[in-house]
């Protein structure tokens, strides 16, 4: 007898995946280096930022070109984005070169930690939905931002663990399972902050639909294997999730039976 | 200064030459073998070079000294001081040759042909007519960070570590050891990495004397002229000239005939103080982008370089300036007064794994995708390919410039 359940779908505006992982395409130390990566990974979403390489004159082609051959669908992201205008328009820009409606919605409100811009991301997030895109905000943990953000139209959220970059894991779990039990008929993605394969499991455990990051698979030394560390680890999470996890208790409790044992081994 | 990880033994190493080890624990290999000893083989009379970037000319001249006949095109200029858009990324290189730095963002085998660099620049240069104006520097470079990026310099000595385990190499500072090497650096720099073997070139005035040798030498060089290449054969739009061998030297121009080359941009800025002396390069460490200074005679400093996946030749953006001045300026505040000679911006050329390649048939030998690496590939690639045509029966670091 099989125990395993059939899976439910992990389903983004519709469409179904069957990779909960979302892998992203900077910081790498070759283009090459990041295509096995992805390979190694499992993930059938990769993002990739424009801001930077001039997409009006489509100078990015060669790199983009070279992504795309990795047959995952792609995410276009407006890192680097610092007001509403901008995004708006990077955004519009790669729905024409890439053809499609996707897209991962930044706005930077730090330049520092790159921490989002709850208002500006509010208000992009409006403006897109209205001209038709699927918007994937990436957003802090705050429950009453995701609720304007599902208010102006988002179909999935993906607040952060932890600053991008930073590898710090799961900094606010009070507010992440606050966030998992206010709103859970959202597919809810955990985007940046992470940097081992542990806090992923952890993530999904905690019933998160799938997990983004880029920083940590990209500067591993062999970022490969660590993509392929993170897959298992977000595969191993989210069985865990489904089997039900036992709840923690204050006593010790034997788990084999003690009748036989002397009276005097037990306390 | 406290020392770093003591030495291993030697490590294998498949580029033969000598036993001197170095503190990484590599022997070093000699360029002499690429050349001499030939048996039986004729060489070939004629041969036209492809691009007149470094390894186009450095080439062109090292088989002209060997008796060779030597065509140079170009498709732009012969000049340094020519226009952006048609000069090769040599001049807007740094001229850093810096393996240890380099090998934490690439692998062991760049680290090999970067240690064999910084033997053979000043072999090479003492070839050279004396000017008086150094060309080579050997004092090592500084790697810092503030205190709030403590861990880039971390993750920066841990990937060393991966990359060339053992490795002696360099030295861990403190605010005293950093004052003491470079006493104009901001004193808020509380540590830092002084990596004793790397150097720099002082690239374009080693290209303005290169040029000259060139021409003085009677290489026929051919500037403004485009051209196909084919084996034993260049098209240029007037049409085919015939030669004993052809070396395609032309970067990016040769994207449309090298599958998987990419142009990556980098933005540079050129300054000029008498308010700072730097003895050598210093890096600078950040969780979004690594940039570095590298002092340059007359009281000038080059700052690059950004790195961003765009075939882009436009000028520098205010973002990249922004970055690059604020490096310069959190490196020692009196730089705010520093004036902006120059803002240059180009392309390296690299395949998709960003290692370079030579690869040799009958009449073409092409080169190509130094990457970031010019300076500190163009030694190992040019006595590789130098092998080639001299027929050697085991081409200096063909395990990593031959066999992708």
């Amino acid at each position: 007898m099989s125990y395993h359940k059939p899976e439910q779908d992990f389903t983004l505006y519709g469409e179904t995946f069957s990779s909960r992982f979302l892998l992203g395409t900077a910081l790498y130390a070759s283009p090459q280096l990041m295509r096995d990566a992805i390979i190694q990974s499992r993930c059938e979403i990769v993002t990739l930022g424009l801001r930077r390489q001039n997409p009006a004159n489509r100078d990015g082609d060669a790199i983009w070109q070279y992504i795309q051959q990795s047959g995952c669908r792609l995410l276009p992201n407006t890192a680097g984005c610092k007001s509403v205008k901008e995004a708006v328009t990077l955004a519009e820009m790669s729905r024409e070169i890439f053809n499609t409606d996707w897209i991962k919605l930044e706005v930077v409100g730090d330049d520092y930690n790159l921490q989002p811009d709850p208002f500006g991301l509010v208000e992009a997030s409006e403006i897109l939905i209205k001209k038709g895109f699927k918007v994937l905000p990436y957003c802090t943990d705050d429950l009453i931002l995701c609720k304007r953000l599902l208010d102006v139209g988002c179909e999935v959220l993906m607040p952060w663990g932890a600053p991008i970059g930073t590898g710090q894991g799961l900094l606010n779990r009070y507010n992440l399972r606050t966030l998992r039990e206010r709103i859970k008929d959202v597919p809810m993605i955990i985007d940046a902050g992470l940097g081992a394969p542990s806090q992923a499991a952890e993530a999904m455990e905690m019933g998160f639909d799938g997990i983004l990051l880029n920083t940590a698979v990209a500067k591993a030394h062999n970022p490969p294997l660590m993509a392929e560390a993170f897959g298992d680890a977000i595969d191993a999470g989210r069985k865990a999730y489904k089997a039900g996890l036992m709840q923690k208790r204050q006593t010790a409790s034997p788990s084999t039976p003690t009748i036989g044992q002397p009276f005097w081994h037990q306390q | 200064m406290g020392s770093a990880q003591p030495v291993e033994p030697e490590q294998a190493n498949t580029c033969g030459g000598n036993k001197v080890l170095n503190s990484c624990g590599y022997s070093l290999p000699s360029a002499s073998k690429s050349r001499g000893n030939v048996t039986n083989h004729k060489l070939p009379q004629t041969i036209a070079v492809a691009g007149a970037g470094l390894l186009g000319r450095l080439l062109a001249w090292q088989l002209q000294r060997a008796g060779i006949n030597i065509t140079l095109f170009e498709a732009g200029s012969f000049t340094p001081d020519a226009p952006p858009t048609i000069r090769a990324a040599a001049f807007t290189a740094a001229g850093m040759v810096a393996p240890l730095s380099e090998a934490v963002v690439s692998d062991e085998g760049v680290y090999r042909m970067g240690i064999f660099a910084l033997q053979q620049w000043p072999t090479w240069i003492a070839q050279l007519p004396a000017t008086g104006e150094p060309l080579f520097f050997n004092n090592g470079s500084l790697v810092v960070a503030h205190q709030q990026d403590t861990s880039e310099l971390e993750q920066f000595e841990r990937e060393l570590g991966f990359v060339l385990p053992g490795c002696a190499g360099y030295q861990h500072l403190d605010q005293h050891d950093i004052h003491q090497l470079e006493p104009d650096l901001h004193s808020h720099f509380h540590s830092g990495l002084f990596l004793t073997e790397e150097g720099h070139v002082n690239n374009r005035e080693f290209l303005r004397l290169l040029g000259d040798e060139i021409i003085n030498q009677g290489i026929t060089v051919r500037t403004h002229t485009p051209v196909d290449v084919f084996p034993g054969k260049v098209v240029t739009e007037k049409g085919e000239e015939h030669f004993d061998l052809v070396i395609d030297c032309r970067g990016l121009g040769a994207k449309q005939q090298l599958r998987n080359l990419r142009g990556v941009r980098g933005e540079t800025l050129h300054v000029e103080t008498r308010e700072i002396h730097l003895q050598r390069p210093v890096r600078l460490m950040h969780p979004r982008y690594q940039l570095y200074v590298v002092p340059k005679p007359n009281h000038r400093f080059i700052i690059g370089a950004t790195q961003i996946e765009s075939e882009d030749r436009s000028p520098v953006t205010i973002q990249s300036n922004l970055e690059l001045s604020s490096a310069l300026y959190t490196l020692s505040p009196a730089f705010a007064e520093a004036r902006i000679i120059e803002m240059d911006s180009n392309l390296r050329p690299a395949f998709m794994d960003n290692l370079p390649r030579v690869n040799s048939q009958d009449g073409l030998i092409s080169a190509n995708g130094l990457f970031r690496h010019g300076y500190l590939l163009a030694p190992a690639v040019v006595e590789n390919v130098l092998a080639h045509i001299f027929r050697k029966p085991e081409p200096i670091f063909s395990d990593l410039l031959n066999q992708h």
